[in-house]
C-alpha cells in the first residue's frame, strides 16, 4: 500500500514503485486515449468514428480542416468564420461587461463594512453557482417577447447572468489578498474612495482583473446549452453549437467535428493550462469563505 | 425671552422634519404607485379581452341570426357541416357562406384566402367542444368565435374581428393629480405636527387606491394602503430616519456596489422571479393561464405514473442523487488516490503526469461529452472495439438498456470531473508538513493509520468545500446527459435538469418547466446550507 504513505521518509520497494508508476501510466493513458482519437479522426479520411480501436491514423488527410474552413451558408457566407466571429465576439462582450460593472463592487464587498454585507456575498455565490440552465426558460420567454432571440446581444446579456458573480468573487478574493497599507497611506494624505480606487487598488488588481476576464471569456467561449437554445438561426451559432450540430442524430460527420474540436480548444486549452493555479486557488477560496 | 427660547430649537429641527416627511412620503408613494400601475396593466389587459372577445362574439351571434355583422369583421358567417369528400371519403369537405354574399363556397383549396383554414379549424373545434371565443394564436389580438346557427343544420356561425385598436394608454393624468394632492395632504401633516403628520403622510399616499378600486377591486387596494401605513408607521417610529442615516453613511459602498447591483438586478432577478411566477401558470399557444399549484401537484404527485416511470419526479429525482453520488465518491475516490500516488517524493516526472492528468479538464466539457458519445456508439464506437479486442464481446448496444447508458454518463462525467478533485487534493497533502508523518512513523504507525490519523483530517477542510461544489455541478451537469445519453432509453437516464429542458423545449409545457426549476432550486438550496454547515462544522479544529 504505497498510496497510503504519501510523505513516507523511507523509499519503498520495488514492487510498490513500479506498481506506483504503473497505476499513473494506465490512468495517463486512459485520459489521453479519447483526445487521441479525436486527433485521429481529424487527420484521417471518412467521416464515421472510429472502426478500429487504435489511436494511430491509417491515412493522413486535412481535408476535414478544409471542409469546415469552406462550408458556406445559405448567402454564401463562410459559415465557420461566422460562427468563430460570433463566439469571439459573444464571450469578449462578456468579459468587458463582467469585469468593468463588477470591478467596484469586488472593491467595496472586499474593503468596506456595510449591513446586507454578508446578504451581497452570499447572493453573488449563489447565483453563480446555480446552473444557468434554471433561468434558461424564463430567459427564453422573455427574450422572446423583446425579440432577443437569434441576437448576439441577446446572448451576451444571458452570460452575464453567470459572469457577473463570478468576476464579482473571483475579484473580491484577488482584493482580499492586496495589502491595506497603501490604501491607508493615501487616505490620510487625504485622497478620497474613488481616486484610491482608481488610482492605486485599480493598477494593483491588475493581474487579478486579467485572470477574471480570461477565465469569463473562457466561461462564455466554451458555453453549449444557452447558445444552442437561443441561436436557432445557423448563421447565429457559435462554435459549440456548430460542432453538436455536426455530429446531429440523423447525420454525423465526426471528421468534421473532430476537426473543429481541436480548433475550438486548442486556444481556451492553452489558456487553462496557463491559468489553472489561479483557477483551483478562487474557486475553493471562494466557496471557504462563503 | 424664554418664549424666544422654547421657539428657537423647535424651528431649528423643523425644517429637516418637514424634509424628512417628504422623502417618506415620496417612498410610500413610489411604492403605490407600482402597485397601481399593475393593477392598471391587469385591469387593462382584462379589458382588452373581454372588449375584443365579446366583439368577435356579438359578430357571430348577428351572423347566426341572418343579420350582418355587429362590429367589423375579417370573416364571418355560416360554416356547414362537415361532409365526406366524394373523391376522397377520408377528406372532410366544409363550405362557406359569408355575410352579405349570394352563394357559398368551398372552404379550402388552391386559391383560398389564408382565413379559411381558421374557420375551417373553428368550426370543427364548436363540432367537438360547442360554443367558444378565444384569441388567435398568431399574436394579431384577433378574436375567433364560433356559435350554432339555427338557419342552417349542423351550421356554425364563425366570426374573426378585425385587429384590434390600441388599448387604454397609461392613465398619467390621474396619477399625476392624485400623487400632487397626496404631496398637499401629507405637507399639511408636516405643519400640522404631532400624530397627524404620520396620519396623513399615510393617508396622501393611499389617494393612489382609489382608481385601483374601480381597475381590479378591492385588493390592490389594500395593498397600497398596507404598505403606505407599514411607511407611515416607520416613519413615525423613527425607523426611515435611521435608514436614511444608514444609506448616507454608506454611501460611498452603496455607490461602489451599485453597477453590479442594478445589472444583478435586471439581469438575474427579473428572470429568476419571472421563473418563480410561471411555476403557477399553464402554457398553451402563448397564452398563460393560472393554474395555482397545479403544476407543483402534478409533479410531486408523479402526474399519475408508477415510480419506475421515467415521467415521474421521484424516479428522476433518485436517478439525478444515484448520478450525483456515484460520479462524487468516483471522483473523490480517483483524485485523492490519484494525489496520493503524485505525493511519492521518489517519484519522476510529476509534472508531466500532473499536467497530462488535468488534460480533461482543460477540455471544454461539451465536447467531452461528444467525443464520449462518439466512443460508446454501437455500430463503431471506440469502446466496443476494445472490448472486442479484449475478447469481452463487442457489441453492447450501450444506449438501449439503463444500466449500460447510466454507465456511459459515468464513465464519460468521471473521466472529466476526477482532475478537480485530484487538483484539490494536491494542494491539501501539500499543506501536510512532513514532520508529522516523520513523528507517526517512529512511534510505529502503519501506513493505513497514517492515511487514516494524518492524511485524512489534512484533506477534509479542502475536500469538504469541493465536495459541495462538485455535488451541484454534477447536479446540474446538463452537458454529459444531454448529450452522451440523450436520456436513452425513454427518458429514463435523464437527470432533474434535462428533465426541466424536455418540459420546456420538448413538449413546450412551460408552466412545468418553470415548476421543475423551482424545485430544483429549492432542492439545491437545501443542500448548499446543509452542505456548508457540514463542512464548517468539520472545518473549525
Amino acid at each position: 500500500m504505497s498510496a497510503a504513505s504519501p510523505a513516507g521518509t523511507r523509499r519503498p520497494s520495488v514492487l510498490a514503485q513500479v506498481a506506483t508508476y504503473a497505476a499513473l501510466l494506465v490512468v495517463t493513458m486512459a485520459v489521453l486515449y479519447p483526445v487521441l482519437l479525436v486527433c485521429k479522426k481529424a487527420f484521417e479520411p471518412g467521416r464515421q468514428f472510429a472502426l478500429s480501436a487504435s489511436p494511430m491514423p491509417r491515412d493522413l488527410t486535412l481535408d476535414h480542416f478544409r471542409d469546415l474552413a469552406s462550408a458556406e451558408g445559405p448567402h454564401g457566407e463562410l459559415l465557420f468564420l461566422r460562427h468563430a466571429l460570433n463566439s469571439l465576439v459573444a464571450a469578449l462582450a462578456t468579459t468587458v461587461v463582467g469585469v468593468v460593472l463588477s470591478c467596484t463592487a469586488a472593491y467595496a464587498l472586499s474593503r468596506f463594512r456595510f449591513p446586507g454585507r454578508r446578504a451581497g456575498l452570499t447572493t453573488f455565490l449563489v447565483v453563480q453557482m446555480f446552473p444557468a440552465s434554471m433561468l434558461l426558460l424564463p430567459l427564453y420567454v422573455l427574450l422572446d417577447r423583446m425579440g432577443m432571440l437569434n441576437s448576439l446581444v441577446g446572448l451576451v446579456l444571458v452570460y452575464a447572468t453567470t459572469a457577473i458573480p463570478f468576476c464579482v468573487w473571483t475579484l473580491k478574493g484577488y482584493f482580499d489578498s492586496l495589502p491595506k497599507e497603501l490604501e491607508e497611506a493615501a487616505r490620510i494624505d487625504g485622497a478620497g474612495p474613488w481616486r484610491v480606487f482608481f488610482t492605486i487598488m485599480l493598477p494593483l488588481a491588475r493581474p487579478g482583473i486579467a485572470v477574471t476576464a480570461l477565465f469569463s471569456f473562457m466561461t462564455a467561449w466554451n458555453e453549449f446549452i444557452m447558445a444552442s437554445t437561443f441561436m436557432t438561426d445557423e448563421t447565429r451559432y457559435t462554435l459549440p453549437v456548430l460542432l453538436q450540430s455536426s455530429v446531429g442524430q440523423y447525420s454525423a460527420d465526426w471528421g468534421l467535428f473532430a476537426a473543429g474540436a481541436i480548433v475550438t480548444s486548442l486556444p481556451v486549452m492553452a489558456l487553462f493550462y496557463v491559468l489553472q493555479r489561479s483557477l483551483v486557488g478562487g474557486l475553493t477560496s471562494g466557496s471557504v469563505k462563503g | 425671552m424664554t418664549r424666544a427660547d422654547s421657539i428657537a430649537p423647535r424651528a431649528a429641527t423643523a425644517a429637516p422634519r418637514h424634509r424628512a416627511q417628504l422623502r417618506d412620503w415620496a417612498v410610500a408613494t413610489a411604492l403605490a404607485l407600482i402597485v397601481a400601475s399593475a393593477a392598471f396593466f391587469v385591469h387593462r389587459n382584462r379589458e382588452f379581452r373581454e372588449r375584443e372577445e365579446h366583439r368577435a362574439h356579438a359578430a357571430a351571434v348577428a351572423v347566426a341570426r341572418g343579420e350582418p355583422p355587429v362590429s367589423p369583421v375579417d370573416a364571418a358567417g355560416v360554416v356547414s357541416p362537415a361532409t365526406p369528400s366524394p373523391r376522397y371519403p377520408f377528406l372532410r369537405q366544409r363550405t362557406f357562406q359569408p355575410v352579405g354574399e349570394a352563394a357559398p363556397r368551398a372552404l379550402g383549396g388552391p386559391c383560398a384566402p389564408a382565413l379559411d383554414k381558421l374557420v375551417y379549424d373553428a368550426a370543427t373545434r364548436f363540432d367537438a367542444t360547442g360554443p367558444f371565443k378565444g384569441f388567435l394564436p398568431d399574436g394579431s389580438g384577433r378574436v375567433v368565435a364560433a356559435v350554432a346557427a339555427p338557419g342552417t343544420p349542423g351550421g356554425v356561425a364563425v366570426a374573426v374581428s378585425t385587429p384590434p385598436s390600441g388599448p387604454e394608454p397609461y392613465p398619467w393624468l390621474t396619477f399625476v393629480g392624485l400623487i400632487g394632492l397626496g404631496g398637499v395632504i401629507a405637507a399639511a401633516g408636516a405643519l400640522l405636527g404631532a400624530w397627524r403628520r404620520p396620519t396623513l403622510l399615510a393617508l396622501g399616499a393611499s389617494g393612489l387606491a382609489v382608481p385601483t378600486l374601480f381597475w381590479t377591486g378591492p385588493w390592490p387596494a389594500a395593498i397600497i394602503v398596507g404598505l403606505t401605513t407599514l411607511v407611515a408607521t416607520a416613519s413615525a417610529r423613527g425607523a426611515t430616519d435611521r435608514w436614511a442615516e444608514a444609506l448616507r453613511a454608506h454611501r460611498v459602498a452603496l455607490a461602489f456596489l451599485a453597477p453590479a447591483a442594478i445589472a444583478m438586478a435586471i439581469l438575474v432577478a427579473t428572470p429568476f422571479i419571472a421563473g418563480l411566477v410561471l411555476g403557477f401558470y399553464d402554457h398553451d399557444a402563448g397564452s398563460w393561464t393560472f393554474v395555482g399549484l397545479d403544476n407543483f401537484g402534478h409533479i410531486l404527485s408523479g402526474g399519475g405514473k408508477g415510480f419506475d416511470d421515467p415521467g415521474n419526479f421521484w424516479f428522476v429525482l433518485g436517478v439525478t442523487v444515484a448520478w450525483t453520488a456515484v460520479n462524487v465518491v468516483l471522483h473523490v475516490a480517483l483524485g485523492v488516490a490519484l494525489a496520493l500516488l503524485l505525493r511519492q517524493p521518489w517519484l519522476r516526472g510529476k509534472g508531466v503526469f500532473r499536467m497530462l492528468l488535468i488534460l480533461p479538464w482543460a477540455i471544454p466539457n461539451y465536447i467531452t461529452a461528444l467525443i464520449w458519445k462518439g466512443m460508446f456508439q454501437s455500430q463503431d464506437g471506440a469502446i466496443n472495439s476494445l472490448l472486442d479486442y479484449a475478447g469481452l464481446g463487442g457489441d453492447v448496444s450501450w444506449f438501449s438498456s439503463w444500466s449500460t447508458a447510466f454507465t456511459a454518463n459515468v464513465v464519460t462525467n468521471t473521466w472529466l470531473g476526477f482532475p478537480f478533485m485530484m487538483v484539490v487534493a494536491l494542494g491539501a497533502l501539500e499543506s501536510i508538513p512532513r514532520d508529522l508523518y516523520e513523528a507517526a512513523e517512529v512511534d510505529g504507525a502503519s501506513p493505513l493509520q497514517r492515511f487514516w490519523h494524518v492524511t485524512l483530517p489534512h484533506l477534509r477542510p479542502a475536500l469538504g468545500p469541493a465536495v459541495v461544489l462538485g455535488s451541484i455541478w454534477t447536479f446540474n451537469m446538463f452537458n454529459v446527459i444531454f448529450l452522451v445519453s440523450r436520456g436513452e432509453p425513454g427518458g429514463s437516464t435523464d437527470i432533474l435538469v434535462t428533465q426541466a429542458y424536455r418540459w420546456a423545449f420538448e413538449r413546450d409545457e412551460y408552466g412545468m418547466a418553470a415548476a421543475y426549476a423551482t424545485l430544483i432550486f429549492l432542492i439545491l438550496l437545501l443542500w448548499t446550507v446543509f452542505g456548508t454547515k457540514v463542512t464548517r462544522k468539520e472545518g473549525t479544529p
